[in-house]
């Protein structure tokens, strides 16, 4: 358990926040999603690996030391996906020309020619899930919880109250459950099997609801929820039931009827985006030291938008690639493949503000 | 002034007058045929979403990149909407103080994962969101399951487009939880609980895959097609989920179950007398 217990640099990044020094959690966020799509939709492996490396770049130059809690080796792993995956594809996948060999047609599923197209995008699809990964542990590592927190939708008060005790209470509960288990050890109790966690998970449950009560009873006194209520209106829920059916009624007509779908999944989509910000609205958040935009944060931005933006104005743009049905070497045009470098753009950036 | 406002106050005639900042007690019955709708909804849209590779009809426009962009934003969309709605009706301090202090417990239970023996695929979290979600309710559940997994994500660093679904999908556990009956005998509710934990282990990585397929297998053309017949789709993904995920899953769902059935007695016993102390209401 101590091996993975939680670092104690994890503690002082949650509650120490040298904010000032960071760039705003938004600019990351616009990096992260304009980055993801690209990865989605550019599903061409050459373009793929440039991502991949830009992605690392990026961490290289801006990740902080204390929000490493997980650990994952993305090469050792990442083998391991793009193997699996192209091994599954090729079994499973009866098209393409280039047959390897063939597996005698009366074995279920798998029967028939094996082709090097399957295998070949099974591996391409595979890198695809890898960078994703990639990008995501990139920006775990860039991002502090406490940023991250601070994403929390004005709309949900109470739920980010929750989040704050929750995430306050974690190293908390460690300490907790590390002195029942050296009372219960001093006992002379041992844990072997599943039975003899009673003592230990219990007084661990007993112990955290009564302090769950005393800090109740402390928010009561110092008036939480009494003068507000979060309740939603009628015509709130009523807005979002609109919002839903809309949203989900345009996705499914849009791959029928095209465009007049697609406008009525945005319009539920914005319908809902609005409702909730405008319940926001009627919560109060006070903020202590607040942190102004910096200059910074607008390069940080513009870095993130530049690819998507410039890759929209580029000709005959074609991202998408597939092996089938015979393989042909994937087309590698220049232009996008330097705008598809400027991901890697917030490495130029310092690295404290 | 309501019928029933009149009443309170008939009750109470020295208490403060707060009406004004009590929240409205008219038109309960919409009200609760419109949060009704929402999850049902809400979760109609899970569903719809889960089972699209195998209805999805031929399409030019779009894709599968687009489309799962789509399907990440609209459940992102419906688990937004489902807090706001279980905020207002369910949360107060009370409510607040023992949700944090229960998630902080079984997020620091993910931790020991490895220390209490079990093998690949096992998780501790299931049994405490089933017993909370039982005994507080389905609305505790509900929000006990999402923020659960919101804060070991936030913890452990892994937050990344998977989150909105594990979110969703444990959440509804919790939520589920709180629909089952309230039996007299404890013995017979653990057992109804072991049984209910061992389906949902199952259930829960049949979902997590479902989800997962597109972003492992991609395009059209590969292990689902443009308008592969229903039958066939399913056919495949059985393949694939035999292949890549029955035995965890059987562990998750075994592991769950023989957690509840040690620990579940006397985590019951705890929360059932920590909800009289703290006068929860069971919807």
């Amino acid at each position: 358990m101590n091996k993975k217990a939680i670092s104690p640099t994890l503690l002082y990044s949650l509650f120490i926040t040298h904010s000032a020094m960071r760039y705003d959690v938004r600019g990351w966020m616009v990096w992260l999603l304009v980055t993801a799509v690209l990865i989605m939709v550019a599903r061409n492996p050459l373009y793929t690996i440039l991502l991949l490396l830009a992605v690392q770049l990026v961490k290289k130059r801006h990740y902080q030391p204390e929000n490493q809690a997980f650990q994952l080796s993305l090469w050792r792993f990442g083998l391991v996906v793009i193997t699996l995956s192209a091994l599954f594809n090729l079994l499973m996948v009866p098209f393409g020309q280039t047959v390897l060999f063939t597996l005698p047609e009366s074995w279920p599923l798998i029967g028939g020619a094996k082709t090097m197209e399957a295998a070949l995008y099974g591996a391409s699809n595979g890198l695809v899930l890898v960078t994703l990964l990639a990008l995501f542990m990139a920006f775990n590592q860039i991002v502090p919880v406490s940023d991250l927190v601070k994403l929390m939708p004005r709309a949900l008060p109470d739920v980010g109250v929750v989040l704050l005790v929750a995430l306050t209470y974690v190293p908390e509960t460690q300490r907790h459950l590390q002195q029942v288990r050296e009372a219960q050890a001093i006992r002379g109790q041992e844990i072997r099997s599943l039975r003899q966690w009673r003592p230990l998970i219990l007084p661990l449950l007993i112990g955290g609801l009564e302090r769950a009560m005393s800090l109740a009873e402390a928010m009561v006194a110092r008036g939480y929820g009494s003068l507000q209520t979060t309740r939603p209106s009628i015509g709130l829920q009523m807005g979002l039931l609109v919002g839903l059916l809309a949203a989900l009624g345009g996705w499914l007509a849009g791959q029928y009827v095209g465009w007049a779908g697609w406008l009525l999944l945005a319009a539920g989509v914005s319908l809902v985006v609005a409702l909730v910000w405008a319940q926001g609205q009627r919560s109060v958040r006070t903020v202590y030291r607040p942190r102004p935009w910096r200059l910074a944060d607008s390069w940080l931005v513009l870095a993130g938008l530049s690819p998507a933006v410039i890759l929209l104005f580029v000709p005959n743009l074609q991202l998408a690639y597939t092996p089938y049905p015979a393989f042909t070497w994937p087309p590698f045009s220049i232009i996008v493949g330097l705008t598809l470098m400027l991901v890697a753009a917030p490495a130029l950036l310092p690295r404290k503000l | 002034m309501s019928k029933r406002e009149r009443e309170e106050e008939n009750a109470a005639p020295f208490a403060p007058r707060l009406s004004h900042l009590a929240p409205r007690t008219s038109h309960l019955g919409l009200r609760k045929w419109l949060s009704g709708a929402l999850f049902a909804l809400a979760g109609g849209i899970g569903v719809v979403a889960l089972v699209w590779p195998f209805v999805r009809p031929v399409s030019q426009s779009g894709t599968v990149g687009t489309d799962l962009v789509l399907t990440v934003i609209l459940l992102t969309l419906c688990l937004g909407v489902l807090l706001v709605e279980v905020q207002g009706q369910a949360v107060n301090a009370k409510v607040v103080a023992t949700l944090g202090v229960l998630v902080a417990l079984t997020a620091v239970l993910r931790f020991i994962e490895n220390a209490i023996p079990g093998p690949g695929g096992f998780s501790p979290i299931f049994a405490p969101i089933i017993l909370a979600g039982y005994i507080f309710g389905s609305r505790f559940g509900f929000l006990m399951g999402t923020l659960t997994m919101l804060v070991s994500a936030l913890i452990t660093g892994g937050v990344g487009p998977w989150l909105p679904y594990q979110m969703f999908t444990v959440g509804w556990v919790g939520l589920t939880a709180g629909w089952l009956p309230q039996l007299r005998s404890a013995r017979a509710a653990l057992l109804m609980l072991v049984a209910f934990g061992f389906l949902w282990g199952l259930l829960y990585g049949v979902i997590i895959n479902l989800y997962s397929w597109p972003f492992i297998m991609g395009q059209a053309a590969t292990s689902w097609e443009d308008g592969l017949g229903v039958a066939e789709g399913v056919q495949r993904y059985a393949a694939f989920y035999l292949l890549t995920s029955l035995v965890w899953d059987v562990t998750r769902g075994v592991g769950t179950a023989v957690l509840l059935l040690v620990l579940g007695l006397p985590t019951m016993r705890a929360l059932t007398r920590f909800q009289q102390k703290l006068s929860f209401t069971n919807e």
